[in-house]
């Protein structure tokens, strides 16, 4: 074998089955020392061309490859494609589904940031805070499991509405639920951010600055920590978040521990939304009529749309072409994921490889939505 | 301005730019500096005898409201818009992956999510589904694609 000793520079396979790299993520690194001069992301292991296969399904089949993709906040994929087929399908939901779709997006919002935060506390080598936040998403899904029948890839909603009925058993859960969790959030929050070792493998690490972020296409709670509020909800209100009362939380620090500080902020946003959501759920029906199961398979499209919402990762854009027919012609979908993923170089240059798994631990990378 | 835009309104309500492929870059180049400075998506559609390729872009400063530029190919190549945005270097070598468009002037033009070598372009409406493709190891531990299963399958 032939030496490497004169080498300079190493370079290193980090993953596909490392445990920092969250899923199927493989790094190629260039090394002086401990130091990372390149990176390069290889992607693609988990890719199954969703969009292939949404052509070839009913607009309303379509809905369950969405659940596929980001599988940790699937409520919000859902949402994703529902605001946009429903655009094209000219289809409107009632406005009690509206509030629901809200409060279940929200409350995965919470699950998914919680899963997150564990994560990356795993990264940087902190097991203790991973059972607390999993025993707090273990209750969303419990709810999610009594509501939707499903944990994970629940496939709630459909084509104009929902597939069951909030009653008041789920809304007393869901009420009990909320008054306990903020207390459970801010013990997990002090497990983080009382941790000197924490704060210094944070701090001052990844810096984005907000014009590099707008051109890498970089939107989300990373965004929003490099300063700049860009939230779907509040630029381009869906649903019926304009009723809603809510500040979005940003930070001029601009490193991982903004990251993590935004998220946890939002979460707590987020309470604030489903507590004003279930204040507010109105009475009437649950599905729109035109969308009944009988009827589904009929609904036809023409013209093109694109919708953007607000997922747990950034901007989640759907772009749909129909030609008239009851199955879509074109869906390309925006993964925030991986445009925030493509940033990742640029941020772990000159940095030590510690760091570079804090930073990219910061992302918040699901590959289910970055390879599709 | 030396060239032609057809303006019109979208479905879902967003303004719609139409230009020919010769004055994208140009009209671009304008709009970076009016101020959009976030390419979100950069998608392609197969209409069989063409491509059609759809730049969305919102503006910062406008509380990121958004500008639709659609533009069309039919010998499957298109100036690249890489050197404006950094986003659209993931975008573009999506679509090359995907729809197999070539997008002249990118910095590094590769598959992104399929491995090198695949046969073929998913996305495209006449893309054979009924031959399956295997990604084998060479004795070297390269990646190769091929037809057939070999002996890893």
């Amino acid at each position: 074998m032939e030496s490497n000793l004169t080498n300079r520079y190493i370079e290193l396979n980090m993953g596909p089955q490392h445990p920092s790299t969250h899923g199927v993520l493989r790094l190629k690194l260039t090394l002086d020392g401990e130091t990372v001069k390149k990176v390069e992301p290889v992607i693609g292991y988990l890719h199954r061309n969703a969009e292939k296969i949404c052509e070839l399904d009913f607009y309303c089949d379509a809905l369950i490859y969405f659940d596929r993709m980001d599988y940790v906040g699937a409520m919000n994929m859902e949402l994703g494609y529902l605001e946009a087929a429903e655009k094209l399908l000219n289809i409107e939901p009632p406005e009690r589904v509206k509030w629901i779709r809200v409060i279940m997006a929200e409350l995965n919002r919470i699950a998914s940031h919680l899963v997150w935060a564990g994560a990356f506390g795993l990264d940087l080598g902190m097991l203790t805070p991973f059972f607390y936040v999993f025993e707090e998403r273990e209750k969303i899904l419990n709810l999610f499991t009594e509501i939707t029948g499903s944990r994970q890839e629940t496939n709630y909603m459909s084509i104009g509405g929902v597939y069951q009925d909030f009653n008041d058993k789920i809304i007393f859960k869901i009420k009990e639920f909320l008054s306990e969790f903020p207390k459970k959030l801010d013990e997990v929050y002090n497990l983080f951010v009382k941790n000197d070792i924490f704060i210094s493998r944070t701090k001052n690490i990844g810096i984005l600055e907000p014009e590099v972020a707008l051109s890498y296409g970089v939107t989300g709670p990373m965004l929003r920590a490099s300063g700049i509020p860009y939230d779907v909800r509040k630029d381009e209100p869906y649903l019926v978040y304009d009723k809603i009362n809510f500040t979005v939380p940003i930070s001029k620090k601009k490193d991982v521990l903004a990251r993590f500080i935004v998220r946890f902020e939002e979460m707590r946003q987020s309470v604030k939304i489903i507590q004003q959501a279930l204040d507010k759920l109105p009475d009437g029906p649950f599905f729109n009529p035109k969308a009944k199961k009988s009827l589904m398979i009929r609904l036809r499209g023409e013209g093109d749309v694109y919708a953007r919402t607000e997922s747990t990762k950034g901007e989640f854009g759907v772009y749909i072409v129909g030609d008239g027919s009851v199955k879509p012609y074109r869906v390309h979908v925006r993964s925030p994921a991986f445009k925030n993923l493509s940033v990742l170089p640029y941020l772990s240059r000159d940095v030590l490889i510690a760091d570079m798994v804090a930073i990219s631990g910061s992302i918040d990378l699901v590959f289910g939505e970055v390879d599709r | 301005m030396a060239y032609e835009i057809k303006e019109e309104k979208g479905k879902d309500g967003r303004k719609v730019y139409r230009i020919d492929r010769d004055h994208l870059v140009e009209l671009m180049n304008d709009l970076k500096k009016e101020g959009y400075d976030h390419l979100t998506l950069i998608s392609a559609v197969d209409f069989r005898d063409r491509i059609e390729v759809v730049y969305h872009l919102e503006k910062s400063s406008d509380n990121f409201s958004m500008l639709v530029v659609k533009t069309e190919t039919k010998d499957n190549h298109m100036p690249s818009v890489a050197s404006l945005w950094e986003s659209a270097n993931w975008d573009e070598r999506e679509q090359y992956d995907m729809m197999g468009v070539i997008f002249d002037g990118h910095p590094d033009l590769r598959r992104i999510l399929l491995p090198e070598g695949w046969n073929g372009y998913p996305l495209r409406k006449d893309y054979d589904m009924s031959k399956v493709q295997y990604v084998n190891m060479d004795e070297e531990g390269n990646d190769y694609v091929s037809f057939d299963p070999g002996d890893g399958w």
